[in-house]
């Protein structure tokens, strides 16, 4: 078995369908993220008209992003040598991390399906996974581990809020248990980033601008934000248990609102 | 002979093609025996979103945002069992407006989201029965979150959706109403 | 003033442990440093499977116990400190060249066509030599002097057992044609033939010898 294993590879069945990373761009109507839709956006709430259908398509999102951030943890325990590339320790906590991903993968396909969707409603695209094909295992835990499992703590926290407000015990329950394995998993990245570069500021610096870039990509046409109109919305208090500082949550809630400015309706 | 007119007639934001939305929302105008109807239809394709109402009941027009007609599996790809749904939900809506029974149904402006969500269930249920649409967990999903998540709405979501052609709008509201009540 | 017990027997009645065991510490530790090898590996391997099998079920049990290795790597690495092995990279090793043909040739399967093989070669092959091998240790080695290692050998074969079976039905309900049958019996008699030159997990002995020598008269 090859190291480093493409996206474009990712093993599916034949009821997912693939959709470019070029196509999902070149939507001239707005790039979608997890289901959202690239105009008039409000924060996703079952108040909302169309509230319990962005959810459920966001829920559909979420399960194939776990299903990619299972790859992804699992191509990090195969990729890298243990001691000369990474150590024994962190290789421990990214399988540690297959087993919470495939938790979640089996939670959010039984969410969808409670939700009303079914497996390849919609299309699926591989930017997530990319981020953790980085040859760099301190640019990829960065990537994967800060940026994207610190999106999955604001996604998670925002359908945890949705259910709560829709009355679904169901939906309220499950994202409040993968909430706390979240925050786990961005705890590691931050203990891991803080520790493998110890003494080697440039690469620190590198992976931190690794992990902006991902960050960016995630905060496309505003999807992600601490205002009225982000459907996700920055969940600042589990981002400071999972060892983020004021001024990096800061930064992103920022850098969403640039990224909300910048796009053309 | 049903008439359709698409609006615009050509796309240039998404893979559309007119004649086939025409082709599709005659087979249901004539499945819903609305034959003799011309229905305009507005789409509008800078949306991504999946809005759709009727703007005018006569004449037909129905206004729909482009997401609303989109292969969600292939976005920007026409999804013709999705449009099928969408026009036939609509002018079910139609019919239901020209009867008797829903006379006194509020305007689709004042329609509270439950009340809609309601009546959508019932008309959906009964596109389900005509082989229109696949969609039943979806629409329990929202009529879950319009009337609580518990057995008394889940036996309420059963009534309407499986009432081919015997409520009326008296039906629909006391329903919906009465699941509210028994959340409270 | 509580009236004072009558004496007791440290072992009580139905206490029969005994203390010889059949591995001394250097011979425990290196055996338990191949464990770890042989975990670490596969934890690794099944990880890596993850991407590359399209099946959505086999995906997840990989996912699930890639994280049950791990642990019994972990296990393993901690008690090697706790016999005199104070590097645990050292023991961390195969216990021949021909375990590391054997695990090559086991991960060596990449495309999404070859399921089968991967889980004969996890499932068919490694984990039942990681059972013998366990549980011969569990058996030989003193239930006294060296209880840590049996309650982390219990623990392991626990999950062992688990998964052997998870993944044997995996296998049961993924195999359909008589071809696809032969295919996972020759690639389970390719891998077999590569740890039979390994002499198990362990290498040679790693569940005794079962064979009587006996000396014919002259």
């Amino acid at each position: 078995m090859r190291k480093i294993f493409p996206a474009e590879e990712l093993a599916r069945d034949s009821r997912f369908v693939r959709q470019s990373n070029e196509d999902r761009m070149n939507d001239p109507r707005g790039a979608r993220v997890g289901g959202s839709t690239g105009e008039k956006l409000s924060k996703l709430t079952p108040t909302l008209p169309n509230g319990p259908d962005r959810a459920r398509a966001l829920m559909h999102g979420i399960f194939v992003g776990e299903i990619q951030a299972l790859e992804g943890a699992g191509r990090t325990c195969y990729d890298f040598e243990t001691t000369t590339d990474v150590p024994f320790a962190m290789k421990l906590d990214m399988a540690r991390q297959c087993w919470d991903e495939a938790r979640h993968c089996e939670i959010s396909v039984a969410l969808a399906e409670h939700m009303g969707t079914e497996i390849g409603e919609f299309a699926e695209n591989t930017l997530l996974y990319q981020a953790a094909c980085n040859p760099d295992p301190v640019l990829r835990l960065t990537g994967v581990n800060r940026a994207l499992e610190g999106l999955a703590i604001d996604v998670f926290n925002t359908m945890k809020e949705f259910g709560s407000l829709a009355g679904d015990p169901v939906l309220e329950f499950c994202e409040d248990w993968m909430l706390a394995d979240e925050v786990t998993h961005v705890k590691m990245g931050s203990d891991w980033l803080r520790e493998l570069t110890l003494n080697d500021k440039e690469r620190l610096t590198k992976a931190l601008e690794f992990q902006k870039v991902v960050d960016r990509l995630f905060s496309f046409n505003g999807f992600r934000g601490e205002d009225d109109e982000n459907p996700i919305q920055l969940t600042r208090r589990f981002r400071e248990l999972a060892g983020f500082s004021d001024e990096e949550i800061d930064d992103i809630a920022q850098m969403s609102r640039e990224a909300a400015a910048e796009t053309v309706h | 002979m049903t008439e359709i007119q698409i609006e615009p007639n050509s796309f240039e934001m998404v893979f559309f093609d007119a004649e086939k939305i025409a082709n599709l929302a005659s087979e249901v105008a004539q499945i819903l025996e609305l034959g003799d109807e011309q229905i305009k239809l507005r789409i509008d394709e800078t949306s991504s979103m999946g809005r759709s109402k009727v703007e005018s009941y006569d004449p037909i027009i129905l206004a729909v945002d482009g997401g609303a007609f989109e292969n969600t599996q292939r976005p920007r790809y026409l999804g013709e069992t999705r449009t099928s749904e969408t026009i036939a939900r609509l002018l079910m809506r139609i019919i239901d407006r020209r009867s008797p029974g829903f006379a006194n149904a509020p305007e689709d402006d004042l329609l509270d989201l439950p009340l809609r969500v309601a009546w959508d269930t019932y008309t959906v249920g009964r596109l389900n029965h005509l082989g229109l649409s696949t969609q039943k967990k979806r629409r329990q999903y929202q009529f879950r979150n319009r009337h609580g998540f518990s057995d008394a709405a889940d036996e309420a979501f059963t009534y309407l959706w499986g009432s081919p052609n015997k409520l009326v709008w008296a039906d629909i509201e006391r329903i919906s109403v009465g699941c509210r009540i028994a959340l409270v | 003033m509580a009236e004072v017990k009558r004496p007791r027997e440290p072992f009580a009645p139905w206490d029969r442990r005994v203390l010889p065991g059949l591995f001394d510490v250097e011979e425990t530790a290196r055996r338990v440093g191949n464990y770890k090898w042989v975990e670490t590996k596969l934890f690794e391997t099944l990880g890596g499977w993850i991407a590359t099998v399209p099946e959505l079920d086999v995906k997840l049990r990989l996912g699930t116990h890639c994280y049950h290795h791990a642990w019994h790597a972990e296990l393993f690495d901690k008690r090697l400190p706790e016999l005199r092995e104070m590097n645990p990279e050292r023991l961390a090793i195969p216990p021949n060249e021909n375990l590391v043909d054997f695990m090559e040739a086991m991960s060596e399967p990449e495309a999404p066509g070859l399921t089968i093989e991967k889980l004969v070669g996890a499932y068919r092959v490694l984990l039942p030599h990681k059972i013998a091998a366990y549980t011969y240790h569990r058996n030989g080695t003193s239930e006294v002097t060296d209880m840590p290692t049996i309650r982390m050998l219990d623990f392991v074969l626990q999950d062992e057992m688990n998964d052997w079976r998870e993944g044997e039905m995996l296998l049961k309900s993924i195999i359909e044609t008589d071809e696809e049958i032969e295919r996972a019996t020759a690639h389970q008699a390719r891998l077999e033939k590569l740890m039979l030159a390994a002499g198990g997990i362990a290498g040679k002995g790693s569940i005794g010898n079962a064979y009587i020598d006996i000396t014919e008269e002259k």
